[in-house]
């Protein structure tokens, strides 16, 4: 299967546009002795949205880690461009509620070496207000980060991340936590910047990834399957990703030759 | 140029002994660099850092005395090494702080106590730098607070932002491993030359009381630097100033401390009351 895998190809490999934003050769991961991810090799698409899909434990947030160069692997993953900025949404904000700054704040301490102590700057105040705005949040500036709900992190998150200017955007499982219209925003937000950078995205949720992913990623530790919905969403491919438990959902009692899952609720 | 005799005659208006005056200055240049790193230590979560460091002296000094090297140097050298091996035991040992600061307190205590019981006649003075007295600070020790105000503001300056953004976001992209560990070098730093200068216990409270307080009174990340370097000024001075009135004549760093956390209560109080928002 991970042969199989491997030879996928992408959606815009042609002659003419070497269109590769990503590519993982044999990519492996371990936290001690216990082995997180064995012999990856996959393939991101250029300017697309590509979707990490698989079983909790399946190395998804590990393999972003191992993107991020967060942590030590095995393997080679090529970038295109080589030094690629890289925006990073994580899964789960795990910072102290209580400490006292605001969402304008914690966006400049990235953008700007002139302690927030002395006060933003115009300049940098534009442009946090500008990404705000971008992710429909500028109304969050003032506020503090620890008391905006989860959608509200997520999105102050996004726009972080878009303030690096980045080559490719990578986000982990960011409708956790989230709520209906949280997510409906987010998947629009997604959407939009389809055209504008190359996005990775997590999610254990096969809707979302049915209905606004281009190319997509089965991993259970090691690649199971990789392509276009279309050829990902098959009871088969999903079986051998999931397990017994999604086999009994999509696979068993399928006749379709196709899996389609009810659309995600921001496509309602 | 303005030198530190002229700034002792300056306040003579305040107090009349020249001891009171070297502890007014040593006090306020010594809130200036402990304010900041305070509040960057307890927004990273390490509020027990400094009294870890601090409690190393004991064992720097020994060290100092075995080698035959200047304790003042000793000290500063051992308090950077174990705030480097904190942070690595921290980063990889996979511990969490609060029990890699507690194992490397004991272990800095104990090899302290170790060293010192081998030769009581170096015990003597190890009271002074436990419990430390700013009633005693001497020009020498004044000069070293002022060149740490330098540092902890050339930190402030440049680094504070990113101090900040990696303890906020410590998953981000943010070259963490060199930020954690710049922070606990500096940090040591600041621990060790406030022990020398004003002992563990003083050091300690002034490093984490008044940035408690500006962080329950602060809205902004730039109001809480302010609100702590406030706190920290003037409950050094207030301090003080209530220990030298003859009706209290208490010691000076108990005072000082006591009054940090009456301000502290005060603000619980007024948190309580007003609300946050």
């Amino acid at each position: 299967m991970l042969e199989k895998s491997s030879q996928a190809m992408p959606p815009e490999k042609s002659p003419s546009s070497p269109a590769i934003a990503v590519e993982m050769f044999g990519v492996g991961a371990s936290f001690g002795e216990f082995e997180i991810l064995r012999e990856v090799s996959a393939q991101v698409p250029k300017g697309r949205q590509t979707i990490i899909i698989g079983p909790n434990g399946g190395g998804k947030s590990t393999l972003i880690h191992c993107l991020l160069g967060q942590i030590p692997y095995e393997g080679r993953i090529v970038f295109d461009p080589p030094r690629p900025r890289i925006g990073y949404v994580p899964q789960r904000s795990d910072f102290d509620r209580y400490l006292p700054l605001t969402a304008n704040e914690f966006l400049a301490l990235g953008l700007t070496r002139r302690p927030i102590w002395l006060g933003l700057s115009g300049v940098i105040r534009r442009r946090v207000k500008a990404a705000l705005d971008l992710v429909k949040a500028g109304a969050l500036g003032g506020k503090p980060l620890g008391g905006l709900s989860g959608g509200e992190t997520q999105k102050v998150l996004l726009a972080s991340a878009l303030l690096t200017d980045p080559d490719i955007l990578v986000l982990d499982e960011p409708a956790t936590g989230v709520d209906v219209y949280g997510e409906q925003l987010l998947c629009e937000l997604l959407e939009g910047f389809k055209s504008c950078f190359t996005v990775i995205m997590v999610s254990h949720d096969l809707a979302t990834a049915r209905a606004h992913g281009d190319w997509v990623i089965c991993l259970n530790r090691r690649v199971v399957e990789q392509g276009p919905p279309e050829k990902i969403f098959q009871p088969a491919t999903l079986s051998a990703t999931f397990g017994l438990h999604q086999g009994l959902i999509f696979g068993s009692h399928q006749t379709e030759p196709e899996v389609a899952p009810a659309p995600p609720s921001c496509c309602h | 140029m303005l030198s530190l005799e002229t700034v002792y005659d300056l306040l003579s208006v305040v107090y009349e002994p020249m001891f009171m005056r070297r502890a007014m200055v040593g006090l306020f240049l010594l809130s200036l660099a402990v304010s900041g790193a305070g509040a960057l230590a307890i927004s990273r979560r390490m509020a027990f850092f400094p009294d870890t460091v601090g409690h190393s002296a004991l064992a720097g000094l020994a060290l100092g005395l075995v080698v035959g090297l200047d304790p003042r140097i000793a000290v500063i050298l051992f308090g950077v090494a174990l705030g480097l091996f904190i942070v690595f035991l921290t980063r990889r040992a996979k511990i969490s702080s609060d029990t890699s600061l507690a194992l490397v307190f004991s272990g800095a205590v104990a090899l302290g106590l170790a060293l010192i019981s081998r030769n009581p006649r170096n015990a003597a003075g190890l009271t002074r730098w436990l419990m430390g007295d700013i009633l005693t600070l001497g020009d020498t020790e004044i000069l070293a607070l002022f060149g740490l105000d330098v540092l902890a503001f050339a930190i402030f300056a440049f680094h504070y932002n990113r101090l900040i953004l990696s303890s906020v976001f410590p998953t981000g992209l943010v070259g963490r491993a060199w930020v954690d560990y710049l922070f606990g070098v500096f940090l040591a730093v600041v621990s060790v030359l406030a022990v020398q200068a004003v002992g563990v216990l003083l050091a300690t409270a002034l490093l984490v009381t008044p940035a408690a307080t500006g962080r329950i009174l602060a809205k902004t990340g730039g109001s809480f630097f302010w609100l702590a370097l406030l706190f920290s000024i003037v409950s050094g001075q207030l301090g003080l100033w209530i220990s030298f009135q003859p009706g209290i004549n208490a010691s000076a760093g108990a005072t000082v401390v006591l009054t940090g956390l009456a301000f502290l209560a005060l603000a619980c109080l007024y948190r309580r009351l007003v609300g946050r928002v």
